[in-house]
């Protein structure tokens, strides 16, 4: 009898474990859920309700908003969507399946493997709580130390409803070949979802929500299953959590679900090449050249000067030095920049989400405001912008500074007379407008919305005067910041861990009350509307500037051309 | 007239990489032959600029390269062994923005650069094709146009055959020879003797970071005249052929070795006839003699 963990499919899924071990989204994933663990552990309504932390219901209750609201079921596409396009992008496809390994291995071992690494990182949040019952702290009710509840929430909650959302990933990013159609798909995924509970299943019978809801949310589905705030804590704590014929039935269904989407994979799933552009190769008019070269004789062989209607004679170029010539080699390179970010995804959610930020800073209400609504809205706006583009500066520069080498362009460009100014500052000015146009966009979105919730009159230089004495200076320091990170540490992870830890610490630091605005150059709770254009706000934006001159500066003269 | 001298790289790792490599190298196509990890690629990019030797001068027409980077970058075409392009921009895009950057910033004479390029290499059809789409040979052929933007005096291209197909090799041959020009001294890397031989006046060997021999390819075949021989040897005696001749190749045909020899003094026996040298030959009898 053959040994089970010897066969394609076990090495397909192995593989697939191996290769994750290797990235770095499992590690993040799994750091991410153990800190939600703490977070709800500590500040969950348990403590201020009277609630134990390991009451069955508890448990419960904390799986189904780990489940659906923090984003899990977006971080599922990031480990299930791309699985089979990466092996075709990679290469990999035609060393795999010269090999005697049948389709149903291969896509279940790939499905399996990667759904396994999503259990793990998953059940760092399962265990934290778990592992968090041995340290309460004053206040908190905890229970005796229980094992069972939270492992079989954990499988009926987690586990299922995620296996469907799982196998839809991957269904969606296997037969189209798109890592796009995926994180489109997740990024759907709230609007759709509720949409389909509020304007679907409410209106139908129901069976259609036991069968067809994936992730069993609301009264129908597992994940509530008493009201806690009608009931007193005692006998909360005291509630003994049992699943009904209809929550065993949904279960069921998307255990079912999942296999007719894998069935459907399986059976769709082709393993040639989609090469669409192959065509347009075939058109390639060779010239004549194999003519003018002689292999069977190469040492008699003279290589002729090519026929005069072959030769293409190279017209004469003039190049000039000077500023002129850096300010256009920076202009083209921004240029370059700007043709390469339109590419990427990541502008698609960036936008809308700066949008929708915006739009949500603006007063729901008449409520009352110290200067005026525009001062309020473009406050909020400019604060929810600052944080935003914090993050997403530090990401795109990671990125930006490092593309060339990842796309292996640094040799040719690196062997131009371009200055490493140009280098260096087209991607700090590149960033910088991508982030201004974003506070652009933001802010048109706060002045819109007022007008349209009638907040009249708009007060236009209110918008000028915060987005260009706090949010502008900001941006500029921080992606300078970046650059010099990135520039300094070479590594575009290790920038993260650094920019993130620091960014986290300071923040951690400013809450306790320590904001001088000498390490607070983004001015953290340090500036009030009234206030800006005063001579020490002034100052400080400048000492801002400076900051961002002295981190460009720095890589200026760290930054080697060394391949 | 580029002149290399002792130069000598040693990586962190400990790697000597190159061992005091000396060159004089004239305007024209110049072949550099080794095997893979022989120094070839450190050596090309030390002259690129991309690189620092531990010691050593490269000098051009009386210019220290090593010291004056901005000038060298300036007259440098540079075509690397494995280079990438921006997968969505157009071949005319990333054209204009390299040369740009090589400081060609009159509009009308780039432009009239850039189409004489894509001409030149091939490619105006697919000006207007995403670079993404591209196969590797277009992609060699756009590197070599980017590589002779704004009249290089050096044009350094490291291994751009390989992984080519024979109609695109010979492409490639060509555009190198219609590139070096009376001025222009072309240092073509490779480990594809027949690279070498199809295209080079003057050539190098180079092995463990040494180089074992300098001269023209005419030159290297003619050390060898009348003393390379072809024949067969039963397989079971082939060991014992091996230790008495300097055997450069050895094959098997129909059940027997088909080797060739060299041999300056003795024709290795009755069954061997005088085969006409090729530059195979004399690389393989250098790299056996220093084995």
């Amino acid at each position: 009898m053959k040994n089970p963990f010897h066969t394609p499919f076990a090495a397909v899924l192995t593989n697939e474990v191996l290769l994750n071990t290797k990235r770095v989204a499992p590690y993040a994933l799994m750091v991410l859920f153990a800190a939600n663990a703490v977070l709800w552990w500590a500040r969950g309504p348990a403590v201020a309700m009277g609630w134990a932390t390991n009451s069955d219901f508890y448990i419960q209750r904390n799986m189904g908003g780990f489940s659906f609201i923090l984003g899990l079921p977006i971080f599922t596409a990031i480990l299930m969507g791309d699985i089979v396009v990466r092996d075709f992008r990679l290469g990999v496809d035609p060393l795999i399946f010269s090999k005697p390994v049948s389709r149903a291995s291969y896509l279940l071992g790939k499905f399996l493997g990667n759904f396994f690494v999503l259990v793990c990182c998953q059940s760092v949040f399962a265990i934290t709580l778990f592992l968090l019952q041995w340290v309460p702290f004053s206040g908190m009710v905890v229970l005796p130390v229980r094992v069972v509840p939270y492992f079989k929430h954990f499988f009926m909650i987690v586990v299922i409803s995620h296996l469907a959302l799982a196998a839809i990933y991957f269904a969606a990013g296997t037969l189209s070949r798109s890592a796009k159609v995926v994180y489109g798909l997740a990024a759907c995924y709230y609007p759709v979802y509720i949409s389909l509970l509020l304007l679907v299943f409410m209106n139908l019978p129901k069976m259609f929500r036991v069968l067809f809801d994936p992730m069993g949310a609301g009264k129908s589905g597992p994940v509530i299953t008493i009201d806690p705030w009608r009931e007193s804590a005692d006998v909360l704590n005291k509630f003994v959590v049992s699943y009904s014929l209809d929550q065993y039935v949904n279960r069921a269904s998307n255990i079912v679900l999942s296999s007719l989407l894998l069935l459907i994979v399986y059976f769709r799933f082709r393993i040639d090449s989609q090469a669409k552009e192959l065509l347009n190769f075939t058109t390639l008019t060779l010239s004549e050249a194999p003519g003018r070269i002689a292999y069977s004789a190469p040492f008699a062989l003279l290589i002729d000067a090519a026929p005069a209607r072959d030769l293409v004679t190279l017209p004469k170029v003039t190049a000039t030095k000077g500023p002129a010539a850096t300010l256009s080699r920076i202009i083209a390179a921004i240029g370059v920049e700007f043709r390469l970010r339109r590419a990427e995804r990541g502008l698609m959610v960036l936008v809308p989400l700066a949008i929708l930020l915006s739009f949500l800073s603006v007063p729901f209400s008449q409520i009352p405001t110290v200067v005026s609504y525009s001062v309020t809205s473009a406050t909020n706006t400019a604060n929810m912008l600052l944080l935003l583009l914090a993050g997403v500066t530090v990401f795109y520069t990671g990125e930006i500074m490092h593309r060339d080498r990842e796309l292996k362009i640094e040799p040719v460009v690196w062997s131009t007379p371009a200055p490493n100014s140009v280098l260096l500052l087209s991607k700090w000015f590149a960033m910088t407008l991508l982030g201004l146009s974003v506070v652009c966009v933001g802010g048109l979105t706060t002045i819109v919305t007022q007008l349209l919730r009638g907040y009249t009159p708009v007060d236009i230089s209110a918008y000028l005067i915060i987005n260009g004495v706090v949010v502008v200076p900001g941006i500029m320091f921080i992606t300078a910041l970046a650059v010099g990170l990135n520039v300094l540490l070479r590594n575009k992870y290790l920038t993260y861990v650094v920019a993130v830890g620091t960014g986290a610490g300071l923040i951690y630091l400013y809450n306790l009350g320590y904001k001088h605005w000498s390490y607070n150059p983004l001015l953290y709770q340090l500036w009030k509307y009234p206030d800006l254009t005063s001579a020490p706000m002034l100052a400080y934006r400048f000492y801002c500037l400076a900051l961002a001159a002295a981190c460009l500066l720095l890589a200026h003269l760290l930054f080697e051309r060394r391949s | 007239m580029l002149a290399i001298r002792d130069l000598t790289k040693t990586y962190s790792s400990g790697v000597q990489a190159l061992r005091g490599v000396s060159l004089d190298l004239s305007p024209g196509v110049f072949g550099l032959l080794g095997p893979n990890g022989s120094g070839k690629t450190t050596l090309m990019k030390i002259v690129a600029t991309l690189l620092e030797p531990d010691s050593g001068t490269i000098e051009m027409n009386g210019v220290d390269l090593i010291a004056r980077k901005d000038h060298t970058r300036r007259m440098l075409g540079y075509l690397p062994q494995d280079f990438g392009l921006y997968p969505t921009l157009t071949a005319w895009q990333m054209l204009d923005y390299l040369a740009k950057l090589k400081g060609v910033t009159n509009k009308k004479e780039r432009h009239n650069l850039i189409d004489a390029l894509l001409d030149r290499v091939n490619l105006s059809a697919e000006r207007s094709q995403r670079l993404g789409g591209f196969s590797g040979g277009m992609r060699q052929r756009l590197g070599i146009a980017q590589a002779l933007i704004g009249e290089p005096q050096l044009i350094i291209v490291d291994e751009p055959t390989a992984g080519l197909d024979p109609e695109e090799r010979v492409r490639f041959h060509n555009l190198i020879s219609e590139s070096a020009g009376e001025d222009t001294v072309v240092i073509l890397s490779t480990h594809i003797v027949s690279d070498v031989s199809n295209l080079c006046s003057r050539m190098a060997i180079i092995r463990g970071g040494k180089i074992l021999s300098a001269c023209s390819p005419r030159q290297a075949v003619d050390e060898l005249k009348t003393t390379v021989w072809e024949g067969t040897v039963p397989r079971e005696q082939l060991a014992a052929f091996k230790a008495q001749f300097n055997v450069i190749s050895s094959r098997n045909f129909d059940g027997e070795a088909r080797v060739r020899v060299i041999s300056k003094d003795l024709r290795p026996s009755e069954e061997f006839t005088g085969a006409i040298p090729v530059l195979e030959d004399y690389y393989f009898d250098l790299v056996n003699r220093q084995d």
